[in-house]
């Protein structure tokens, strides 16, 4: 028994900081809120550009790498949805505090800065559930008619939740370069860059060649959105290889952890570079 | 008008040193942004890779259209679309007011002193596919030519007008930087061919807001295909720039200087 009290004492405590951390950038950001409603035009608008291309490249074909149109519309409706959960700047915040010195303060503080960065994600996105996520899904229901309904509502969850951490990570460690390079936009838009070709934010991942496909099938990208999404629509292939949803989302945890420990580990040596110019 | 591309010529210089500070940085993104302005022709190569075609348009063709929007797009960064970021910064610290107080007209200064160096690669990328896409097509004549330049410089314009939007818009709008995904968004439709549209947005997209002029218009001409619809389009862009400036004029006079 004392046993599990010592070990919850941490996890309360990380449970506590996180709640903390997340509240106070929620109602930061929550100040911005009508920068966020913008979304409510962002999202709409570029899947109506979807719906005309996709219309427009399915007239001469009923379907496409196996996908009819409506799958595609569905897969584009849950990419955009999902991009409300999971988007985030921990890279520019990150090399921003790095290149002004002010990551100075944060490596004096009583916490990891990457668990810091990561709770001001969890505020910013809750706001972004609320005043981006729903609307939004109310307007592909209501005016488009896109009808998205998680095909294994758990799982569907479960990957959302693992393409946020990943989502983070992979931002996180972008911005983590800012040791070496001082400025980082050049580095910052070539991974962000492949970071939404690779994870399936324009077009579906099947639509790359098969080399492509099989590439993409290890690294970390597809785990950010191109599973979510396919979870959510209820089937998985890439690269020849078709997998059920439970063991996709068995695989993207662990892709979760492996990416996480490259991060505490990356970031470690980057700190050792850290010497406060600018502050 | 001497005066003015002195003082062009100098944000120029300055702007171009200040990147220098971290050439590396610089040379990377001018790399960075150069293939990331393939992206759209990337994902048109694979739509059509997998038999999936836009109707009335060949790959080299929509090509084309594509390179033409990112010249287009890569000029309008390049010259004067830092006004954007130039304005919203300072109207978000409140230190717009040290333009204002500059002897030459706000708006031209907040353009000459928004010279973005970076869009070079926007620029190179957009020449680079229209010059491959048309080497697969059969080479535009001299009129071609002539129509699509008559044509390119109104596309610039409506980039021009677009960006004065956007600027005039930050002053009530304090900080909010999402405004170029706004303007992404919109333009987004003018990475394609009018045709995929249905009828009632092509007239939008002509007649409303001219996103059509910006990519659509000039290709179409290069490639001697139907330009029907273009003097009310070209219409629509005078009454779009003239508009844009009222606002900007309007907006401007609105400016309390009181930071966000």
């Amino acid at each position: 028994m004392s046993i599990i009290k010592a070990a919850a004492g941490p996890a309360l405590k990380a449970a506590s900081i996180m709640k903390a951390v997340a509240f106070a950038t929620y109602k930061e950001w929550a100040a911005y809120r009508s920068h966020a409603m913008v979304s409510l035009f962002v999202g709409p608008v570029y899947f109506l550009v979807q719906i005309f291309i996709w219309k427009a490249v399915f007239s001469s074909r009923g379907s496409i790498n196996g996908l009819s149109l409506d799958q595609m519309i569905n897969y584009f409706g849950v990419a955009v949805l999902i991009n409300y959960l999971i988007m985030d700047f921990a890279d520019w915040n990150l090399q921003m505090l790095i290149s002004t010195g002010k990551f100075l303060s944060y490596m004096l503080r009583p916490m990891s800065h990457i668990y810091f960065a990561l709770s001001q994600k969890v505020g910013h996105r809750v706001l972004g559930f609320t005043i981006e996520f729903i609307p939004v899904y109310l307007i592909l229901f209501f005016v488009f008619g896109v009808r998205i309904v998680p095909a294994r509502p758990v799982f569907a969850v479960i990957s959302i939740m693992l393409g946020f951490i990943m989502m983070f990570l992979v931002d996180y460690c972008v911005g983590i370069t800012a040791f070496w390079l001082t400025r980082t936009s050049g580095v910052r838009r070539m991974f962000l860059l492949l970071r939404d070709i690779c994870s399936g934010m324009f077009l579906p991942l099947t639509f790359f060649p098969d080399v492509l496909q099989k590439i993409l099938f290890y690294l970390p990208f597809q785990f950010i959105a191109y599973v979510p999404v396919r979870v959510c629509v209820g089937s998985y292939e890439l690269g020849g290889i078709s997998l059920d949803i439970p063991r996709i989302v068995g695989i993207q945890a662990v892709a979760v952890l492996a990416m996480s420990v490259f991060t505490v580990v990356f970031f470690k040596l980057g700190t050792k570079r850290f010497t406060g110019v600018g502050a | 008008m001497i005066r003015a591309l002195d003082i062009y010529i100098t944000s120029m210089k300055n702007s171009f040193a200040a990147r220098m500070a971290y050439r590396a940085d610089f040379f990377f993104c001018c790399i960075m942004i150069f293939i990331s302005e393939l992206l759209f022709p990337l994902l048109t190569m694979l739509i059509y890779s997998t038999g999936g075609t836009f109707p009335g348009w060949n790959l080299a063709e929509v090509m084309v259209l594509q390179g033409v929007f990112m010249l287009s797009k890569g000029a309008a960064n390049l010259l004067f679309f830092g006004v954007v970021y130039n304005t919203l910064s300072r109207v978000r610290e409140g230190t717009y007011d040290l333009l204002m107080i500059k002897p030459v007209s706000t708006l031209y200064i907040s353009v000459a002193s928004g010279f973005e160096p970076d869009s070079i690669g926007t620029v190179l990328g957009g020449l680079l596919v229209i010059a491959y896409s048309l080497g697969k097509l059969s080479q535009p004549n001299a009129m071609q030519w002539l129509r699509f330049a008559l044509i390119f410089f109104l596309s610039v314009l409506v980039m021009f007008a677009f960006a004065v939007l956007m600027a005039a818009t930050v002053f009530k709008w304090v900080g909010n930087s999402r405004i170029y995904e706004i303007f992404d968004n919109i333009t987004a439709f003018g990475n394609y061919p009018r045709s995929i549209f249905s009828k009632s947005f092509q007239n939008i997209i002509s007649f409303i807001i001219p996103v059509g002029i910006i990519a659509f218009y000039p290709a179409s001409a290069l490639l001697g295909k139907d330009i029907s619809g273009i003097l009310p389009s070209i219409c629509i862009c005078v009454i779009f720039l003239l508009g844009s400036l009222a606002l900007w004029k309007f907006m401007l006079s609105r400016y309390t200087s009181a930071g966000g």
